[in-house]
């Protein structure tokens, strides 16, 4: 920046303004990340929905039509909870007055309010007969394809901002909750109950989506590490416990389903402490961008090279 | 007509008259009257009701070509303000187009468009805009718009006392700001430099309408060294999605058709 001055005062690392953050602390409430959850569970359900439609439509009648319900009541439940942190809720409807690609949250919205809609259409139609059920599997394909960003386009929300730990994890945070979207959507799945060959793919599914999960949370935690400080968060504390405790659910709910997964309780098990694990994980990485904001050290490593 | 901010922190006493100014003109409720005991600074820091604030920095170091009583120390003073970026993290971020850019090249937050989302206040590198808690919208400097639009100086620059924030026209600035660090370098503070001046500068927000001279490291005043709007990141993250969702429609793929037979 400043290559031809001469630079002879007080510059010693370490510096900071009496400690202060540099930067403002997120003020989302709880139900955002309740939402990242719900949200990125329907979009992944809706998908999975439309994938067995396509190719197994006759034979997984009951599995497609519970993957629809999961997709419509996360898309309207996490409307819900979005609308509900925000300062001005009656004016939510705002977020639409225009299309802004520049913006995740604007593009979010979009992409929500679409999948909520389709979703429940599918869901509704497909208890009906004739052409409005055709209309249903219509939509459904529809609330697949948009499926396919809300599970996961909340990491690239977090990562568009300049809080460091969500900064600094911007390639693997979209790709985790992906993973995670998907693991906690055949969680919802296994609870219920269903033919051998229709379980079989969800929890064939589940294991690749929690094994994915374990990886992508130590590729987040590989990736925060390029910048000192960024990735603190998760070391320790109540932020670092609660994401060491996501990935032991994981882990558990990996193995009771390997052990037990055939039977109707052990499977029921690990989906719950899938379940958990996957909520975990979403509060973790909010309250690690919540600490992350405190850190001026960690704000200023954060923007001290150039991104261009 | 772009017009900004030249603040010279040289000059700048702490007597906070800016504070105090914009308070007034903008009806800004108080931040609760709180005492930092760290400083003179008990305003702390930027917010949704506090729109210019007076760093106070003691240094063990002294200013170029003084000498002071109590060996080597100096004190550094800064009014700090809404950027106005020209490639702002808050503008980008904002989904409902509240935040928009003014004729005077300014970054203004609309109050009756403003949902409190909260997006621009994590989008912002400098921590600038904030939600207020009763309010519920986001509020920050809007660079006078009111005041602007009927030809009026800025209430914090009018009230200044030293010309240490100078308002004026983006173009003639630059020159003055330019003048004022190399009158500096020739009086021997050779430390003096202008922080956001144009998007050589600063890349990554293109160059700042609020921009300043200091005389010490950014970080000393509380300020990132290489700040960027978090749109010229993005990029990445949206590719990252794009991996993923292929990769979860074909394991759904494989995992069904794999599974099909077994009945």
């Amino acid at each position: 920046m400043r290559d031809d001055h001469e630079v002879a005062t007080s510059a010693i690392e370490g510096t900071t303004y009496y400690g202060l953050p540099v930067i403002k602390e997120p003020v989302w409430t709880w139900e955002v990340p309740a939402y990242f959850y719900i949200g990125g569970a329907a979009g992944a359900a809706a998908t999975m929905g439309a994938v067995l439609q396509v190719l197994d439509g006759d034979n997984s009648e009951r599995l497609v039509r519970r993957c629809r319900d999961i997709a419509a009541v996360g898309t309207l439940a996490g409307s819900g909870l979005l609308i509900s942190d925000l300062g001005r809720p009656e004016r939510f409807l705002n977020m639409l007055r225009v299309f802004k690609p520049s913006s995740p949250l604007n593009l979010g919205s979009w992409i929500l309010v679409t999948a909520s809609g389709l979703s429940a259409t599918s869901a509704v139609l497909s208890r009906s007969r004739g052409f409005g059920r055709r209309l249903g599997a219509l939509a459904g394909f529809g609330a697949g394809a948009i499926g396919l960003p809300l599970s996961g386009y909340t990491g690239v929300l977090l990562a568009g901002t300049a809080v460091p730990v969500w900064k600094e994890s911007r390639r693997s945070l979209p790709l985790l909750f992906v993973a995670s979207a998907t693991g906690a959507a055949c969680s919802l799945l296994e609870m219920g109950d269903f033919d051998e060959s229709e379980l079989t793919a969800v929890r064939r599914l589940g294991t690749v989506a929690q094994l994915s999960e374990l990886a992508l949370a130590k590729a987040v935690e590989k990736e925060t590490a390029r910048v000192a400080g960024a990735g603190r968060p998760y070391e320790g504390g109540v932020v670092g416990t609660l994401w060491k405790a996501s990935t032991a659910c994981t882990v558990a709910s990996l193995a009771v389903d390997t052990f037990t997964g055939k039977s109707r309780p052990g499977r029921v098990a690990a989906a719950l402490v899938g379940t958990v694990g996957s909520i975990a994980l979403r509060y973790s990485v909010w309250l690690a961008g919540r600490a992350s904001a405190r850190d001026p050290r960690a704000t200023f490593d954060s923007q001290k090279r150039s991104d261009e | 007509m772009a017009t900004g901010f030249f603040t010279d922190t040289t000059v700048c006493i702490g007597c906070k008259a800016c504070e105090v100014a914009c308070k007034q003109w903008n009806e800004l409720p108080d931040d609760g009257f709180s005492f930092t005991g760290m400083s003179y600074d008990n305003t702390g820091q930027l917010g949704a009701s506090t729109w210019r604030h007076v760093a106070f920095i003691e240094r063990p170091v002294p200013l170029a070509g003084q000498t002071t009583g109590l060996g080597d120390f100096s004190w550094l003073m800064m009014s700090d303000v809404c950027k106005h970026c020209i490639k702002a993290g808050c503008l980008e971020a904002c989904p409902t187009g509240s935040i928009i850019r003014t004729e005077f090249d300014s970054v203004f937050v609309q109050p009756d468009i403003c949902n409190g989302c909260g997006y621009c206040v994590s989008a912002c590198p400098f921590g600038v805009i904030d939600r207020r808690a009763d309010d519920g919208r986001a509020w920050k400097c809007t660079l006078c718009y009111d005041r602007q639009r009927e030809g009026m100086t800025p209430a914090c620059a009018q009230a200044c006392p030293t010309e240490s924030i100078i308002f004026g026209e983006l173009d003639d600035l630059k020159v003055r700001a330019r003048a004022r660090v190399d009158q500096l370098h020739d009086m021997g503070m050779g430390e003096a430099y202008l922080y956001g001046a144009d998007a050589n500068e600063q890349p990554g927000t293109q160059g700042l309408n609020a921009f300043f001279l200091l005389v010490d490291e950014p970080e000393v005043y509380n300020l990132p060294r290489k700040p960027s709007a978090p749109d010229n990141h993005i990029g990445e993250s949206w590719r990252s999605l794009a991996v993923g969702a292929l990769t979860l429609l074909a394991a759904t793929a494989v995992a069904v058709l794999s599974s099909k037979g077994s009945r």
